[in-house]
């Protein structure tokens, strides 16, 4: 890091030195995040803080509930699908974080 | 096992000056059995720990007890995670050793 | 036979930085990629991560980052698939 207080501030680096830079890296992307409960999300990463609160536009959610057949004990996936223009997420439902493969 | 536990706690004049943390600092590199939330267990040789209680295990056995029964998955060297442990056993015969 | 040596959580670590790794979540979840770095909190950065549900190959992320509290235990992978 820059000796001089403030000096690296302004710049970005696209270097990955702890966990958090990763998700750094993703602000204005397209991200993936896997929450608690069999939630997924994609959406546009607007913000975040140290906790994985985060603010995501245009959001995907997708929402899996799994039934098991009370007879056959076969497992069911049951999707259920709604778009959020802007969501605030808590960052203790977090589970993982994902950028946009790139190609 | 028991005794040597006793040894131990009695090796001071007052028992309670060992601190919990003291106890496992004896157990480096003997076999020691954690008990952690949502039915698992975790035998490993402890090779040391932080504040946390984080630890590094090594020659490590991984019970799960379901309805099923009980999964055993054996690695060699883990990193484990303090947040989820509720006990420590020293010795660590694992949950066969215990049901015995 | 000779005792191992005091091996602390972040000399364990150190040993596993850029190695590929299996990451293990509470829910079960395991996670097998290359690790770039990690933080207190276990949160973890992992590079060609692959998702493991039930034994099972289920999803492949590029870069993955992993929230710590999720975290059950970091463990060397030698057996990398």
């Amino acid at each position: 890091m820059a000796t001089s207080e403030g000096a690296g501030d302004h710049v970005q680096e696209a270097t990955v030195e702890e966990p958090l830079d990763l998700v750094r890296l993703c602000l204005d992307e397209k991200i993936y995040v896997k929450m608690r409960h069999d939630r997924e999300l994609t959406g546009t990463l607007f913000a975040y803080d140290q906790h994985l609160n985060m603010i995501l536009g245009d959001v995907h959610e997708t929402i899996t509930v799994t039934e098991v057949d009370s007879e056959t004990y076969e497992e069911m996936y049951k999707e259920t699908k709604r778009t959020i223009p802007m969501l605030f997420v808590r960052g203790d439902g977090v589970i993982l974080i994902s950028p946009p493969t790139r190609a | 096992m028991a005794a040597n536990l006793a040894n131990i706690a009695g090796s001071r004049a007052n028992p309670s000056t060992l601190l919990p943390l003291e106890l496992i600092d004896k157990c480096i590199g003997s076999r020691i059995h954690a008990i952690l939330r949502s039915n698992k267990e975790i035998v490993g040789t402890l090779l040391g720990f932080d504040d946390y209680v984080n630890m590094v295990l090594d020659d490590v056995r991984e019970y799960e007890t379901t309805a099923e029964g009980r999964r055993v998955n054996k690695l060699e060297r883990i990193l484990l995670n303090g947040s989820n442990i509720v006990m420590l056993v020293p010795g660590g015969e694992g949950p066969e050793g215990a049901a015995a | 036979m000779a005792a191992p040596p005091r091996t602390n959580p972040s000399d364990f670590l150190k040993e596993l930085a850029g190695r590929p790794v299996v990451v293990k979540l509470n829910s079960g979840v395991d996670y097998r990629g290359l690790l770039s770095c990690l933080d207190g909190y276990m949160n973890i950065a992992l590079e060609q991560t692959e998702e493991y549900v039930n034994g099972q190959l289920k999803k492949k992320y590029g870069d993955a980052f992993i929230r710590g509290n999720n975290v059950l235990y970091i463990s060397g992978s030698r057996t990398r698939k």
